[in-house]
């Protein structure tokens, strides 16, 4: 029963091997402006209302977390979206879709987009898009025109 | 600048209009109570409603905001700071270990028990299975919310435990 | 060596007991302030300062306070979680105080040396020894005080805070001022302080019909002359000790006001915000870097290549992750030669072979191994593994630092306060005295933020940049770039006599951190025991995982007791209680959980059922899971648990920490695998390193056994270690497939 074990020192190689690095000055420290101060260039990211695909392709930063959209790049935790408009649901090369996509036997249409969008659980009932869902159709358009600007 | 409803006050805010809900209320307007997870929609630390619905903040811009009543966990209590019936039953049935995930969890149950107040086992897991607890405290989470619907007693504290020989 | 006390003297300053070393003062306001210092005579003025909220009173080390509104503050040295510890702790002093649980509230103590937490030191160093002769104690006494000086021991871990500082430090405190309250109220009455009774924070005197608050008397009480040794209650006096007082923090975790170390704002000050990325493989650098881009992104204040990692500090955290997702980056060559996780385990695996049967660093050596397995009638082998793993906080690792004028700031969410301090100052070339922490909640540790790399980090993006900033990991940073619980490889081989009992063991594995006898399983009567290790190199940097090195070694202990029950063709509950014969409160415990589980029938179509039996962290702990393979993959459908941590001081919490480290190894058993792909982390976020949702989640049954109450064990981790085991065991039952690799779902591909 006894176990023939030594005190367990590595416990204290523990509490002793919790020291700090030395102090390192960065290699390179390119300082663009102070906190606070204004922004030398006017607002990134307040697209001109009267260009949709420009307004999509800001709204598309919010999809980027999952989807990609560069011709050939790989696909993330979504498919690549590179000319997704007018493929078959479930055909990017490479990615694993819920099988509820695969069956689904939608056509990317501009149309069957922004219904999906618009609540993509009720399009496609089992698909794996747990985000995603907008809402605001003049965003959902802007989204789309900027989908169906990405073509080869 | 953008005119945002958030639990129930009107406010506005100049930011990058594809910035998520997340950052927003939690950097700009002070309102820490909404987590920061995964980033990617996939934990529900940052479930926010907006009109109502669960979304997830870390991937919803702010201007899908624009119009909407956003509210977080800072307004599910009432004006004087009354619980709601999720919340109380958060606490008499004990459910939080570290609390990091808790937020998303009551906005994500505040939502489902809107929508459907009599909840079966069934319908908790698919409503819940998108947040994301570490500590491990689902076991709780599921009896609060059967707590919260009437389903089942509180079950009150303090309590004697059953100290056995 | 050890501080004996001086002889008590009658004054407002401090005093000594010879074993707590208590000492009493007065705050501004009449606040008593009942403090167990580390060492006498420790300056008073900082730390009072400290504990009293900037009021600069006199005293020392303080573990609690009582106010004029007749409001007790446990002052607590131990972080906070999840596990519980603020509120528990405050409740073993409020009951030796007998004070209202609603009229007590909960302080962090201060990250200061005085919070030193001795005990949790002594069990973290010298397990085993205790029971040394009562001789030695204050040898041991002093000599752990100063390692827990030296090594800045302010630590939450080891499921270790109720069973260290809860028994030695916050029942002395509390009972030590109750009986100083009664003193003076016996004192200002003119009754024997034996009349006086006390409950709900109130002092009576029965005869007289006299009465009062605590708080009138909180002055006049440190007056009085401390107890050298407090009486302590015994279990049957408990009145909150054994209960399930509701937890002090969770209000604030229901309605968004708690304050986790991300949440950190510093008051006045602009902030900006840091994310980081660290070069892809450990031990790697920056080589090139190209921020072209970057630079003319919205909100970017700097672009930082600190050489190991590189950082955008911004206006905002996102706008300073976008712009760092622009950055490419060339990173310098790898040295370690393990580039995928099949040359990590070709390694574990070279090392045993290398170790056979003899070879490697001997751990247990009982009776004759190698005779008896000469003389077995039977012989079983078998290998498992297990890979890496992270231990996904839902807070990623963050900390805000503001650097200035050779000091200081920080705001993390950590275990190690100390630690981390002096690994800023160290990092920054200043003294520790110059940094000051703040500790608030943590989301998530599990021996993650045992580790203080990224408080390191963050100090040195505050040195560069010079005004505060909050540097916070993404995910995927969390995912890949920390550090691990470690992968092993573990090699048994059994000898069963002719009546099918397990008289040879023989077992080498590659890795041994803590606790040392996590590899062992002392409780069965295994006659002849040869247990090794043969270590062999990580290409991940280790962290103490929750559980630690229990959470692989009961996998491949109870897997293979197993495999042993079905050579022996027994039942693998009869094998195993065969081998409990002295050990009775593992048998009972073992024996609750079977019948929890309805041991005796048997399950239904498709389904099965495993059992395991560990000891860790003090507390004995049997699990049995039921497992329904009916859609062809393992879905865990009940855990029934019993447990025996001595005697639980809350109830509710200990079970809570039960459920939670099931749930926490049920992820780790079926999911759980950090794999390498030219030595760097595959795995990134929520999608590919899965944890277990709400639809996953076994209904989960815990009962408690309080067993031994004056051998209290923790609960944090224990719950843990028998949950892959038992759900391999099922798998088995189920369908005599049997699991010798984690994770689970691979199998099932």
């Amino acid at each position: 029963m006894q176990p023939t074990a030594a005190f367990a020192m590595t416990g204290l190689a523990l509490l002793l091997s919790a020291c700090g690095s030395r102090a390192e000055a960065p290699v390179e420290q390119i300082v663009v402006r102070q906190p606070g101060a204004v922004a030398a260039s006017a607002p990134v990211g307040a697209p001109d209302a009267g260009d949709p695909v420009a307004a999509g392709k800001v709204a598309f930063a919010a999809c980027a977390a999952c989807h990609s959209a560069a011709p050939g790049a790989a696909s993330g935790i979504g498919p690549n979206l590179h000319g997704v408009v007018g493929r078959a649901a479930g055909s990017a090369p490479g990615f694993s879709y819920s099988p509820a996509i695969s069956k689904s036997g939608i056509t990317w249409t501009e149309r069957e987009l922004d219904t999906f969008l618009a609540n993509p659980a009720a399009k496609v009932p089992g698909t794996s898009m747990a985000a995603g869902q907008v809402t605001d159709a003049p965003r959902r358009a802007a989204i789309i025109a900027y989908l169906a600007s990405l073509k080869d | 600048m953008m005119k945002l409803t958030i639990n129930g006050k009107v406010t506005a805010v100049d930011v990058d209009p594809a910035m998520p809900i997340l950052w927003v209320v939690r950097e700009k307007l002070g309102l820490t109570g909404t987590k920061f997870g995964c980033g990617m929609a996939l934990c529900g630390a940052c479930t926010v409603h907006l009109d109502g619905r669960p979304v997830r903040s870390c991937s919803t811009p702010i201007a899908e905001a624009e119009g909407k009543a956003i509210t977080t966990i800072e307004g599910v209590a009432g004006p004087e700071g009354e619980l709601s019936k999720v919340q109380q039953a958060w606490i008499s049935e004990q459910v939080p270990q570290c609390g990091y995930c808790q937020s998303g969890q009551i906005m994500a149950a505040t939502a489902l028990l809107r929508d459907n107040p009599s909840p079966s086992d069934a319908d908790i897991d698919a409503a819940m299975a998108g947040n994301l607890c570490r500590c491990g405290t689902y076991v709780r989470i599921r009896r609060a919310i059967k707590v919260a619907a009437g389903l089942e007693p509180a079950k009150g504290a303090p309590q004697t435990g059953s100290a056995q020989a | 060596m050890n501080e004996i006390a001086k002889p008590a003297q009658r004054s407002r300053a401090a005093k000594w007991s010879r074993r707590g070393f208590i000492g009493a003062g007065v705050l501004a306001g009449g606040t008593l302030l009942i403090g167990v210092a580390v060492r006498p005579g420790n300056p008073v003025g900082k730390l009072g300062s400290l504990v009293a909220g900037g009021q600069g009173e006199q005293l020392i080390n303080s573990w609690l306070k009582i106010d004029a509104d007749n409001i007790v503050t446990a002052i607590v040295p131990h972080c906070e979680m999840g596990q519980g510890a603020h509120s528990v702790l405050a409740q073993m002093l409020a009951d030796e105080l007998d004070a209202d649980w609603s009229l007590v509230r909960v302080m962090q103590a201060p990250a200061d040396g005085s919070y030193v937490v001795t005990d949790t030191i002594r069990g973290f160093v010298a397990q085993g020894t205790l029971g040394a002769p009562d001789w030695l104690e204050p040898t041991w006494n002093g000599l752990f005080t100063r390692i827990g000086r030296l090594a800045d021991g302010m630590i939450t871990g080891g499921s270790s805070s109720v069973r260290t500082t809860g028994q030695h430090t916050m029942r002395i405190a509390g009972a030590a001022a109750r009986q100083m309250l009664v003193g003076a109220a016996a004192r200002a009455w003119g009754v024997p302080a034996a009349e006086i009774t006390t409950a709900g924070s109130v002092l009576s005197h029965k005869a007289s019909g006299r009465s009062a608050p605590y708080a009138r008397f909180a002055a006049a009480a440190a007056e009085e002359d401390m107890p050298q040794t407090p009486a302590l209650k015994a279990p049957g006096d408990y009145r909150l000790m054994g209960t399930d007082a509701p937890r002090t923090d969770i209000p604030a975790k229901v309605n968004g006001t708690a304050s986790f170390g991300i949440d950190a704002v510093v008051t006045g000050q602009t902030m900006t915000y840091a994310a980081v990325r660290r070069a892809p493989v450990p031990g790697t650098r920056v080589a090139k870097m190209d921020a072209s881009a970057a630079k003319a992104m919205p909100g970017v204040l700097q672009i930082l290549n600190m050489g190991d990692f590189l950082a955008v500090v911004a206006d905002s955290y996102w706008q300073a992750q976008q712009a760092l997702n622009a950055i490419t980056a060339e990173y310098t060559a790898p040295e370690s030669s393990i580039r995928s996780s099949q040359d990590q385990f070709a390694r574990f695996s070279a090392a045993l072979d290398e170790a056979g049967e003899a070879g490697g660093k001997e751990v247990i050596a009982l009776g004759d191994a190698k005779g008896a397995m000469a003389g077995a009638a039977r012989k079983i082998s078998a290998d498992y593994q297990v890979p890496y793993l992270a231990h996904a906080p839902l807070e990623p690792m963050n900390a805000t630092v503001w650097v200035r004028d050779g000091k200081c700031e920080i705001w993390t969410s950590t275990q190690v306060p100390l630690m981390a301090r002096s690994a800023a100052a160290k990092a920054l070339d200043i003294s520790a005295d110059d940094v000051t922490m703040h500790h608030p909640l943590l989301g998530g540790g599990f021996g993650r933020r045992l580790e203080v790399d990224y408080v390191i980090m963050a100090a040195r993006i505050g040195q560069a940049t010079g005004y505060p900033v909050k540097m916070i990991w993404s995910r995927e940073e969390d995912t890949q770039k920390g550090l691990f619980r470690c992968a092993d490889m573990s090699r048994f081989t059994g000898g069963l006599d002719a009546r099918g009992r397990l008289v040879a063991y023989n077992n080498v594995f590659t890795q041994r951190n803590d606790p040392a006898d996590a590899c062992d399983c002392a409780f069965y009567d295994i006659p002849n025991k040869s247990i090794r290790v043969a270590e062999a190199e990580l290409h991940l940097p280790f962290a103490a995982f929750r559980s630690v090195d229990h959470s692989q070694q009961a996998f491949f202990i109870e897997s293979f007791i197993d495999e042993a029950a079905q050579a022996a063709g027994r039942d693998p509950l009869e094998f195993r209680l065969a081998m409990l014969g002295q050990s009775p409160r593992h048998k009972a415990v073992l024996e609750k959980a079977a019948a929890m589980a309805g041991w005796s029938t048997r399950p239904a179509a498709g389904r099965g059922r495993g059992i395991a039996l560990t000891e860790s962290f003090g507390t004995i702990v049997a699990e049995v899971v039921e497992v329904d393979m009916s859609s062809g993959k393992p879905r865990a459908t009940n855990v029934w648990c019993a447990a025996d941590p001595g005697f639980a001081m809350n109830p509710d919490g200990f079970r809570n920490q039960m459920e939670g480290g099931i749930v926490f190894g049920l992820t780790a058993a079926l999911y759980g695998e950090i794999s390498l792909r030219d030595g760097a982390v595959e795995q990134g976020n929520f999608h590919d390193y899965k944890l277990l949702r709400m639809d996953e989640c076994p209904a989960i049954a815990v009962e408690i056994i309080n067993g031994k109450h004056e051998k209290l064990g923790g609960a944090g981790e224990p719950g843990l270690p028998p949950v892959a085991p038992a759900l391999a065991n099922a798998i088995f039952a189920a369908t005599a497939k049997r699991i010798r690799a984690l994770p689970i779902s691979k199998h099932f591909a």
